[in-house]
């Protein structure tokens, strides 16, 4: 479109914002931003799809969940048995099985890639005829890996960390965990939009992509910082002095009652495994 | 210019738009409203190509906009150029280390001359009356200075349509009067422009065009912005006012307000 000069000049507009960009823009390698978007669109999806996750699916405290899975990875650590090994193995894939397809294909993927890593580091060890202990540590990784992530994918963050205060956990020490979640989400959204912002406006050939990038690094340092002050404000306001109080409203159910029942199986096979 | 046809789109199974339709005419000024989470921002990325339909078709400019065509960095960088967006929490679009770089940001990347950039930039300064903010930090501007130079930057680049995310959001009342100007102005100049907007006493200065969302993320109303302001009963139902909103379609103006107070 090309308006005649008494238009423009009505308009106080320039000539060249009145006529059409015929551009072709060159090639550039810029795959850094989008490995970078999707980065932060899989960390945010992360945390989101946790937040939205089912803590009481099969009815289970969080404070039960935690303790257990702490429990387990300490037995498993400590238990020389083969048997002991594989029979939480097995016990932890029937509990994989019950859950989301998708889940299960997402703990099974890290579980899966650690313990070959292990396996292929343990390699030599089973060269020299220490093969028993190459298939006992990878069981062993792979068990407690597996376990981490289905406490993370059944259980809410906030849960996690407010049955942490039954462990005399202090209750500021949770207080900055659980800000520390709620900032990752609110800076990461804020660097995601920052980074949809660079890629529409890089249309061309970008001769200092990390002049931009350490841009984008400093003015999200800044919003932390202005984030991190109108906090300290507000939470004076609200009367805070210092102390933190977690609440947890715990009701025993039945399924909590089962859980420990397995887990007190799994401690007295512990025990029968190692004394034989 | 843009067409969209039976769009659908969800964020992890979470609909965000739902079997949309619409087109949008070359020079046209159209406003998006709707209750927070209809769809509105999630329409504008679509238009930009942040993200792609999961169902339906769009076109801009008779050429389909795929996921496929969006990888190809050529093409998507020719879109970017076309459709400019300006984000509606302006701290976002700004990263460059004072607002002359910032606006020349774009234009540095066209291939063309420095010395075309700096007309271009200067051009941009002063359609926007920033001039003096020239060699300030973008970060320590207010928040009606952020967004001029936001809208400068993406103005530089000299896009065929101009996508606003709640541009009035945060605004002082003078700055929103002077931004409605001069929307008016680029949209006579011949921009294309797409607004969504909250602000229902500034539509119908904006827009002759307005497409109402409603909660279900369809489009419950597409038609003249006068018509739709006054059909309350209907902003209602998409909850958008409530029912203390009312207009007082007098000889001299119309406006919305509040009377619960």
């Amino acid at each position: 479109m090309r308006l005649n000069d008494n238009r423009m000049d009505a308009l106080n507009m320039p000539e060249w914002l009145l006529t059409d960009e015929n551009y072709s823009p060159p090639n550039d390698r810029d795959t850094f931003v989008n490995k970078s978007i999707l980065s932060f669109l899989s960390i945010l999806a992360r945390i989101k799809t946790q937040d939205s996750s089912e803590t009481g699916k099969y009815g289970i405290s969080a404070i039960f969940k935690v303790a257990f899975t702490f429990m387990l990875i300490l037995l498993l650590s400590l238990s020389r048995s083969f048997v002991f090994v594989m029979i939480i193995n097995v016990y932890l894939i029937v509990i994989l099985s019950l859950m989301k397809a998708e889940d299960i294909v997402k703990i099974l993927k890290v579980s899966l890639v650690m313990s070959l890593f292990t396996f292929i580091l343990l390699l030599p060890a089973a060269f020299w005829g220490n093969s028993s202990s190459t298939i006992l540590i990878t069981g062993k990784v792979f068990a407690t890996i597996t376990v981490v992530n289905i406490l993370s994918r059944t259980t809410k963050w906030t849960s996690i960390t407010g049955a942490l205060k039954k462990f005399f956990v202090p209750d500021l020490f949770i207080l900055v965990l659980d800000i520390t979640i709620k900032y990752i989400v609110m800076l990461g959204d804020f660097a995601l939009s920052m980074l949809y912002a660079l890629k529409l406006r890089s249309v061309g050939k970008n001769k200092s992509k990390y002049t931009a990038l350490s841009g984008i690094g400093g003015t999200l340092f800044i919003k932390s910082k202005e984030m991190a002050e109108d906090m300290y404000i507000a939470m004076e306001c609200r009367g805070f002095t210092g102390e933190y109080h977690v609440y947890n409203n715990f009701k025993f159910t039945i399924a909590d009652f089962g859980y420990i029942m397995i887990n007190v199986g799994i401690i007295v096979l512990f025990v029968y495994f190692g004394r034989i | 210019m843009i067409e969209i046809k039976d769009v659908s789109f969800s964020y992890s199974g979470v609909n965000a738009l739902n079997n949309i339709n619409l087109s949008i005419e070359d020079g046209e000024a159209v406003a998006l409203m709707g209750a927070n989470g209809s769809g509105k921002s999630t329409l504008l990325k679509l238009i930009n190509g942040i993200i792609s339909p999961d169902r339906g078709v769009y076109k801009f400019n008779n050429e389909e906009i795929t996921a496929k065509e969006l990888k190809d960095p050529i093409f998507a960088k020719r879109l970017h150029q076309k459709i400019g967006f300006v984000f509606q929490n302006s701290d976002t679009q700004l990263f460059c280390a004072d607002v002359y770089d910032e606006i020349a940001f774009g234009p540095r990347q066209m291939g063309i001359s420095e010395s075309d950039v700096e007309q271009r930039v200067n051009d941009c300064l002063n359609l926007l009356n920033i001039q003096d903010f020239k060699h300030r930090q973008p970060y320590h501007l207010s928040g009606g200075e952020k967004r001029k130079v936001a809208i400068a930057s993406v103005l530089v680049l000299n896009p065929e349509v101009l996508v606003l995310d709640e541009p009035m959001n945060g605004l002082d009342p003078r700055t929103q009067r002077w931004l409605v100007e001069f929307l008016v102005k680029l949209n006579q100049a011949g921009k294309t422009l797409i607004i969504s907007t909250h602000s229902l006493e500034l539509v119908p200065e904006l827009s002759s065009r307005a497409i109402l969302f409603g909660e279900n993320h369809t489009i419950a109303a597409d038609m003249p912005t006068e018509k739709l302001l006054d059909d309350v009963d209907l902003l209602k139902r998409v909850n958008l006012v409530d029912e203390y909103y009312h207009s007082h379609a007098g000889k001299d103006h119309k406006h919305f307000h509040d009377h619960s107070f």
